[in-house]
């Protein structure tokens, strides 16, 4: 394969990277926020689960999640398999194992928020949810920002663990043209769109944190 | 103390309950997910193929971005005399078990070693006779079975490579069997000194050296280990699909077909042994 038809190749591999990041993020961001209040529920049941589940999406390798999606989950669920299976396995391991990352993240923004800005909210008449959108989430999405470009970047790179389950994205094609041609060259190719893209992801998010830096002059 | 024992408790129960509904499910359900019968196999069925596509010649992504191989030619062409359709899925080779019994693939159809594994599936009758071979450098001063004591050899991860080691005597002498996914790491390995020799099938031995441009720089070495026979692996219990498949390559193998296939300058060249078919009476 010459150099031009690996790059196109892979170019168009790195559109299934990209979608299964983008629906990762997607779906991994809101879920996280809902996963953090459980965790801080007063509720001793709803926080004691989300406890359980943010425990064992970090403590077991994302690797085994994506095979015990991809063929645990029709075991109790048989419909479930689709044309498109594999891909949805991806999204759905990833969703749920970044959520449990995000919700610890969003935990550390929103309990780092001083008990002042609530009774400052209270007595100015906000109600509960008013107060957690209006005052405290803005202040929580600032914060956290460094760490989830953080998250968001290790994202990309985790992609390519799908090759475990035979989705064909841009590691996977890299490595079967390794195989074709018995060189390194598509592996070069392949690490440097990542790192093109993973530049790309840094420098918005960095825009996004300037954006958000209002009361800095 | 209380909260951690409490934690515990709920973390078996969660685990029991899955054991639960994964026995459940088996003991209900009598029909295997993948099982076809022969009322399936009228036309605008579909065949899935699982294959590695890191195992030339009998499977890999061709110079066009396509897949190509010798099995999945043959496959194809049982497909289109049996007017059923034909999928190439791509798997991880790791997994091909859990994926012919999750229905993803239909059948294992990829330089699959039969001899060995009689027990695991419901086979074709073999089509190709394979011999796994020991690839060292030619300047490593390795010359024969009994040098590789206290080498290491590679070979790839649930393989018939590593049976075949398992079950010979070099198993003892031998220092350490190193496992990877694919064969292009292996001889990656094997050039930068990390391992000694490669442990592997004869083709994608050849085609591995051909891919390099500097054949001199390998020796296989004349001892090899126990031959061994490649076959269509399907899920145990299907007969009709196994039959139907297993009929139609013996046809083709007995007009001429297969012959014709395998001469193709592609397959030889990436390390095809037209010899080796052993479907074809000489």
């Amino acid at each position: 394969m010459t150099l031009q038809t690996i790059l196109s190749e892979l170019t168009r591999c790195f559109g299934t990277t990209f979608s299964l990041f983008l629906l990762t993020l997607v779906g991994s961001l809101p879920l996280g926020l809902l996963i953090a209040l459980g965790r801080m529920s007063k509720n001793g049941l709803v926080s004691g689960i989300t406890r359980i589940y943010i425990s064992i999406m970090r403590g077991t390798p994302l690797m085994l999640q994506l095979w015990i999606v991809f063929f645990g989950l029709p075991k109790l669920l048989p419909d479930i398999v689709t044309g498109n299976w594999r891909y949805i396995a991806a999204v759905i391991a990833f969703v749920i194992n970044y959520a449990a990352y995000f919700a610890e993240i969003y935990r550390s923004g929103i309990e780092s928020i001083p008990r002042g800005q609530y009774e400052a909210a209270d007595v100015l008449g906000y109600g509960k949810v008013q107060t957690f959108f209006k005052i405290i989430l803005p202040q929580v999405i600032k914060i956290v920002l460094p760490s989830i470009t953080n998250e968001v970047i290790t994202l990309v790179k985790d992609t390519s663990l799908c090759y475990a389950i035979g989705v064909v994205e841009m590691f996977t094609r890299a490595k079967q043209i390794a195989t074709l041609n018995g060189t390194l060259t598509s592996f070069v190719v392949a690490g440097v769109i990542y790192y093109i893209f993973n530049y790309v992801v840094d420098w918005v998010m960095l825009r996004f944190e300037k954006k958000l830096s209002y009361y800095k002059a | 103390m209380k909260k951690f024992i409490a934690m515990i408790l709920a973390l078996v129960m969660v685990f029991a309950l899955c054991a639960c509904g994964n026995n459940g499910d088996g003991n209900d359900t009598k029909k295997e997910a993948g099982v076809v019968t022969a009322d399936d196999l009228k036309e605008g069925f579909t065949l899935k193929v699982g294959f590695d596509p890191e195992f030339p010649p009998f499977g890999y992504l061709a110079a066009d971005g396509s897949y190509d191989g010798f099995d999945l030619a043959l496959a194809k062409e049982v497909c289109n005399r049996l007017g059923w359709g034909f999928e190439a899925v791509p798997i991880n080779w790791d997994a091909k078990t859990e994926e012919l019994k999750a229905g993803n693939v239909n059948c294992l159809w990829n330089g699959f070693t039969y001899t060995g594994r009689e027990d695991q599936f419901t086979w074709s009758d073999p089509y190709y006779e394979n011999e796994i071979v020991m690839v060292v450098k030619a300047d490593s001063g390795i010359t024969s079975f009994a040098d590789l004591a206290g080498k290491k050899v590679m070979a790839q991860a649930d393989s018939s490579a590593v049976t075949a080691l398992n079950r010979s005597k070099l198993k003892d002498t031998i220092g350490e069997v190193v496992e990877l996914g694919d064969y292009q790491m292996g001889f990656m390995e094997l050039d930068q000194g990390s391992v000694d020799a490669v442990a592997v099938d004869i083709g994608v031995a050849i085609s591995q050296m051909n891919k390099t441009g500097n054949e001199d720089a390998y020796v296989i070495l004349n001892e090899k280990l126990s031959p061994e026979q490649y076959a269509i692996g399907f899920l145990l219990g299907n007969e009709a699909l196994r039959d139907a498949v297993s009929a139609e390559l013996k046809n083709m193998a007995d007009d001429g077909t297969m012959l014709k296939i395998a001469q193709s300058s592609d397959y030889v060249q990436q390390g095809l042994v037209v010899d080796s078919l052993c479907m074809i009476s000489k």
